[in-house]
């Protein structure tokens, strides 16, 4: 750990002394003739970024060296189970896929309700693998396909980072972005999800995009539209694209920097992009239904008219009337723009508040400490970097102002979006630090090295020509050379340096303790700094998968849905994909009503175990009574007369499982599936039996009777407790038979039957 | 016999007779009543009793109609901040009901206040306010028609739940669209309108590059420091302990924040910006070599001290964060860092989209 941790620290810090190197190296390699300047440059440059990579996909290894080489958390098991289907059906086989197993009784379109980008990817890297005869397992493949992409992101940001500003700057973006934790806790090793290759998208995406309405050339936005291509195969953000390329290009006409360039990429881009992305069927025609699509549409027409109008100026003369129905038509689209946006935060509004997606923890609002805690120092820099962009504006940074004004609204309101903004705080960042750091340490290198200097400057004018903004400047930073002390500078550059010193630590240890917990294996440490190993989760689901019946149902909070399928191989009943509402409510109110209700519901749905997660013994806090109220609360919203979130609580309003607790939590099937035996159970000396760890109580009904439920597997540390949903009991004896059945009872009976018919005749 | 047979008759119909008049009158009592109150509520939807009215409308035994009673004291020298939120809801679930289509003289929303009914309130051997009760249709109120106000809050919709659920009256509630949001736009838009009219001959300051970059910078600076939460949260602004009445101003856990707390953030963070774009000024201006040196120093200054400073309040809410100040974190920085309890994993679980 403390070797990764060196290496990184060396990867970011010493970059920017690596850009001034690379002047000084300039100066220095002429003078020495010992070879072209820009040679070393370029040599300096990519051993940079070569070392950010490396960095970046190492620090990325935490989980993989404590652990194993396993897949994480929740969603990439879906992933990964799809994954491993494609590469053993093949790919139409993948695209048709029904999944039975999921969502009993209704069952799962997988190939139409996926973005199979992930999955292809990963098959592709593993075909070629086998191809060339290394023979990897495709888990492997999975497990490690983030970290590369993350390297690959770094150089996507090097590249987006220079087109904006500078090869300096360039560099800074790429470190930051090796190492920085709010991407980084979307794509350590074995985090097979969505996002870990669509950053590496949507900044490539970005990166072309910059390339081809600098160019205006048809080739760079072909390979832009290609690029988007992947990105709506991969992740359902990129309406986010979709809407912040119409933004610029909207912006850029009021701001009457709109020219043919822009005309020729946007038009490419538009019509291709929309045709590519229609392709997956995921997807399908909702770019041209929805309304995240139609601000895209309206700049689409709105450019046509424009370029339509110029057009007709050029022929015709009365420039006025022209001139007047042009900003009439700015101003429609405009209205139309704002409306679009508008309904379109309405809804996404009014779906933060439906319960289900309220109860996501990653749908939450987010608070500067989380901030501060994936960004760090950049979080006070960007905004410098943004000033310094909007102070040099041109048509490709108002891209990036865009951009990183609307992602930083987003991550605003949800934390999970922070995924989006990571990308372009390292890229303003980068732009302030290394403005900065040009003006204080390419003083130094005059004033150390007069000769130097008529070299240096003439690379400074050779540069201006080719980032024709920075002419300005250069020539300011030239009147004012006589400049200040070395002392100041060299105290502005080492606290400078410090500061991103400190950085990197964070980085280090934000991945290590916060972002590398694989999440399926629980560690802990004892006093003495050992650690003890929790696998309480494959232990249970490996139980299922070799004593169950392969067709049996398991019902569980859909958190696990996806786990059990993908360790377990068995039938759930609800999973991660939460597509039907009603359906999960069902599994909530049968967690949530007393054992004979949820007996009832069990039966309708065929359950033939029941898996819950408890955390009491080892103090886990995520377990399934710490969720316990938010199946009330969504079994509340489709059964509101069954169930009530009121009667969970005790008198004063506190949700306790105490003696004080409410009889309803008491009696719920959760609550006695959870301390089923706990009563027994004395954890240590201090406390009494059946003493809860996790929530700090003493039990409150420790003689749990179990009536139509049977214990059936529970793991080391009581972490999954598995029930078998036992079978109808056997049918009470009749009083009655029928008649035909000839017991000597049944004789007797009809015998006094008719004697006392007799009596009444007579 | 004809006396007999008369008298039978007679017996017969007086005694068919006086129930049927003693219902009638329950009957014209009844309606009375109702037509009673539907005219105090078709004057305003939340009908002010006094002890005598309470007796005679609500105690009284003939009535088919539930009434919803509000108990409160909403005279100012009672002091009672929470029944002008209590009834300004009330208000707002009784309008709903009052202009549905659903209306009907099945429920009446009513209210005691304790200076025109202390006598109700003595009857009910009540002692605080505010308090709802439903009084049923039949038979008298039970535990259950006593709402839960500590523990269900005081909004019009969970009013409106335990109406249905008491009541079986389904009550959508319509609150007042708020004005006020898109009046302050308007008059924004207005305003920016009338200053790009006044100045229409010289639009430069549109084109100003600094007033963009501010009001930017603003934005991001708002964003960043988590404003977007408080908005949707409502944080207190600082939280007072009742015991020592010391103001703490940082919240405790990094999982919520006070309001005062976000601004000092914002403060920081805005300063650190600063002092970034000072020194770069510090080396660009063309400014004499004096003032520019303080620029400089000025700019690293603000950098490094409110850097640590934010450093610090990240320290003291996020517990188990190893690294402090500057120059200790590099020598600390090799050592082990280790979880502070025993099991600090918490998942994260999401939906993929």
């Amino acid at each position: 750990m403390t070797e990764l941790h060196r290496r990184s620290s060396a990867g970011t810090g010493g970059s920017p002394p690596g850009i001034s190197r690379s002047s000084a190296a300039g100066g220095g390699g002429r003078k020495g003739g010992l070879s072209q300047p820009a040679g070393w440059r370029c040599l300096l440059s990519f051993t940079i970024l070569f070392l950010a990579c490396v960095c970046g996909f190492i620090s990325r290894l935490f989980a993989v060296i404590r652990f194993e080489s396993l897949i994480h958390e929740f969603d990439p098991w879906f992933n990964y189970r799809s994954t491993h289907h494609l590469t053993t059906n093949g790919f139409y086989e993948f695209l048709n896929w029904f999944d039975e197993r999921a969502w009993y009784p209704l069952g799962r379109i997988v190939g139409g309700t996926v973005y199979p980008g992930l999955m292809v990817t990963a098959g592709l890297i593993h075909y070629i693998l086998n191809l060339v005869h290394l023979t990897v397992h495709i888990r492997d493949v999975c497990v490690f396909l983030a970290p590369v992409f993350s390297a690959l992101t770094a150089v996507a940001t090097f590249l987006l980072t220079r087109e904006l500003w500078n090869q300096g700057a360039g560099l800074l973006s790429a470190c930051f972005m090796a190492v920085v934790p709010g991407y980084i806790s979307r794509s350590v090793a074995g985090s097979f999800d969505n996002e870990a290759i669509a950053i590496f998208a949507l900044q490539f995406t970005y990166f072309l995009w910059v390339k081809s309405i600098k160019t205006g050339s048809v080739f760079w936005t072909i390979g832009c539209c290609l690029s988007y291509f992947y990105m709506v195969s991969a992740w359902g953000g990129y309406v986010f694209i979709i809407n912040l390329i119409p933004l610029h290009v909207f912006v850029l006409l009021l701001m009457r920097r709109f020219s043919k360039r822009v005309y020729i990429a946007y038009s490419t881009f538009y019509i291709i992009g929309l045709i590519l992305s229609m392709q997956i069927p995921f997807v399908g025609f909702q770019p041209i239904r929805t309304s995240e699509h139609m601000a895209a549409a309206g700049v689409f027409v709105l450019v046509q008219l424009y370029s339509f109008l110029q057009f007709l100026r050029d022929r015709l003369t009365r420039q006025d009337k022209q001139t007047l129905f042009s900003v009439c038509v700015c101003v429609a689209a405009l209205l139309l723009f704002v409306c679009v946006v508008y309904l379109s935060c309405i809804g996404h509004y009014a779906k933060i508040h439906i319960p289900i997606i309220a109860s996501v923890s990653e749908h939450q609002p987010t608070t500067w400490v989380s901030f501060f805690f994936d960004l760090h120092i950049l979080v006070c820099t960007f905004p410098a970097g943004l000033w310094f962009c909007i102070r040099n504006i041109n048509a490709e940074r108002v891209f990036v102002v865009l951009y990183g004004i609307s992602a930083v609204y987003f991550a605003g309101v949800m934390v999970r979006l922070m995924l989006t903004l990571t990308p372009v705080v390292c890229v303003l960042s980068a732009v302030c630090f290394s403005s900065v750091f040009e003006r204080y340490l390419s003083d130094e290198v005059k004033q150390d090295d007069p000769p130097a200097e008529d070299a240096a400057d003439e690379e400074d004018k050779r540069n201006s020509g080719s980032l024709y903004d920075k002419a300005g400047k250069l020539r300011k930073h030239h009147v004012c050379e006589e400049g200040f002390g070395s002392n100041i500078r060299s105290l502005v550059i080492v606290l400078l340096l410090l500061l991103l010193l400190m950085f990197t630590v964070h980085c280090t240890w934000v991945t290590s303790n916060a972002y590398s917990s694989p999440s399926v294996v629980l560690a802990s440490y004892n006093h003495d700094g050992s650690r003890r190993i929790l696998d309480d989760f494959r232990e249970a689901y490996y139980w299922l998968r070799l004593n169950t019946d392969q067709h049996a149902r398991v019902m569980s909070w859909w958190d696990y849905g996806y786990q059990i399928a993908g360790m377990a191989n068995r039938t759930t009943l609800v999973d991660n994909n939460t597509w039907n509402n009603s359906h999960i409510a069902l599994v909530g109110k049968a967690m949530a009503s007393n054992e004979s209700v949820a007996y009832d519901i069990m039966r309708l749905l065929d359950v033939d175990y029941v898996l819950i997660i408890f955390g009491g013994v080892i103090g886990y806090s995520g377990d399934d009574i710490n969720k316990f109220l938010w199946m009330v609360r969504i079994a509340e919203g489709e059964h509101p007369r069954d169930v009530r979130e009121s009667d969970f609580f005790t008198p004063l309003g506190e949700f306790r499982v105490d003696k004080a607790a409410s009889p309803a939590l008491l009696n719920s099937l959760m609550y006695k599936m959870s301390y089923y035996r706990f009563g027994e159970m004395q954890l240590d000396f201090r406390t009494p039996p059946g003493f809860d760890r996790t929530r700090n109580a003493e039990i409150g009904n420790k003689d749990v009777r179990l009536r139509h439920l049977e214990e059936a597997f529970t793991s080391e540390h009581w972490l999954v407790r598995i029930y078998k949903v036992k079978d109808l009991d056997n049918r009470q004896p009749l009083e009655r038979k029928p008649r035909s059945s000839c017991s000597p009872r049944m004789k007797h009976l009809h015998l006094k039957i008719t004697i006392t018919l007799k009596n009444i005749g007579a | 016999m004809f006396y007999k047979l008369l008298i039978v008759v007679f017996l017969a119909v007086s005694l068919q007779g006086a129930p049927a008049d003693g219902q009638k009158k329950k009957e014209t009592l009844l309606s009375e009543k109702v037509s009673q109150m539907m005219e105090w509520t078709s004057k305003r939807a939340v009908i002010r009793l006094n002890g005598e009215k309470f007796r005679r409308l609500i105690r009284a035994p003939p009535r088919n109609y539930s009434v919803i009673i509000m108990f409160t004291a909403l005279q100012p020298q009672r002091q009672c901040g929470v029944c002008k939120q209590a009834d300004e809801e009330y208000q707002i679930l009784a309008n709903s009901w009052r202009y549905s289509n659903a209306f009907t003289n099945r429920i009446f929303f009513a209210m005691v206040d304790f200076d025109e009914g202390s006598d109700v309130f003595q009857m009910l051997n009540m002692n605080s306010a505010p308090t709802f009760i439903n009084f049923p249709a039949k038979g008298k109120p039970k535990r259950a028609d006593t709402y839960e106000l500590q523990v269900r809050g005081f909004a019009a919709e969970q009013l409106a739940r335990w109406v249905a659920d008491r009541t079986d009256v389904h009550i959508r509630v319509i609150r007042p669209p708020n004005y006020a949001g898109p009046l302050m736009l308007g008059l924004l838009l207005a305003f920016i309108g009338s200053l790009a009219y006044v100045r229409r001959n010289n639009l430069e300051f549109l084109f100003n590059k600094n007033v963009w970059a501010f009001s930017a910078l603003c934005f991001v600076l708002i964003m960043t420091s988590g404003q977007m939460w408080n908005h949707i949260r409502g944080p207190p602004y600082a939280h007072k302990n009742p015991n020592t009445g010391q103001v703490s101003y940082i919240h405790g856990s990094s999982q919520a924040q006070f309001v005062a707390e976000t601004h000092i953030v914002l403060l920081f963070n805005a300063a650190v910006t600063l002092g970034i774009v000072l020194l770069h000024e510090a080396a660009t201006s063309d400014l004499d070599v004096g003032k520019r040196k303080i620029m400089c120093v000025a700019g690293i200054g603000l950098v490094v001290l409110f850097f640590s400073w934010l450093l610090s309040i990240f320290r003291a809410k996020y517990h188990g964060y190893p690294y402090s100040h500057q120059i200790q974190s590099v020598s600390r920085s090799n050592g082990h860092c280790s979880h502070p309890d025993p099991v600090h994993i918490q998942p994260r679980w999401w939906i993929s989209t």
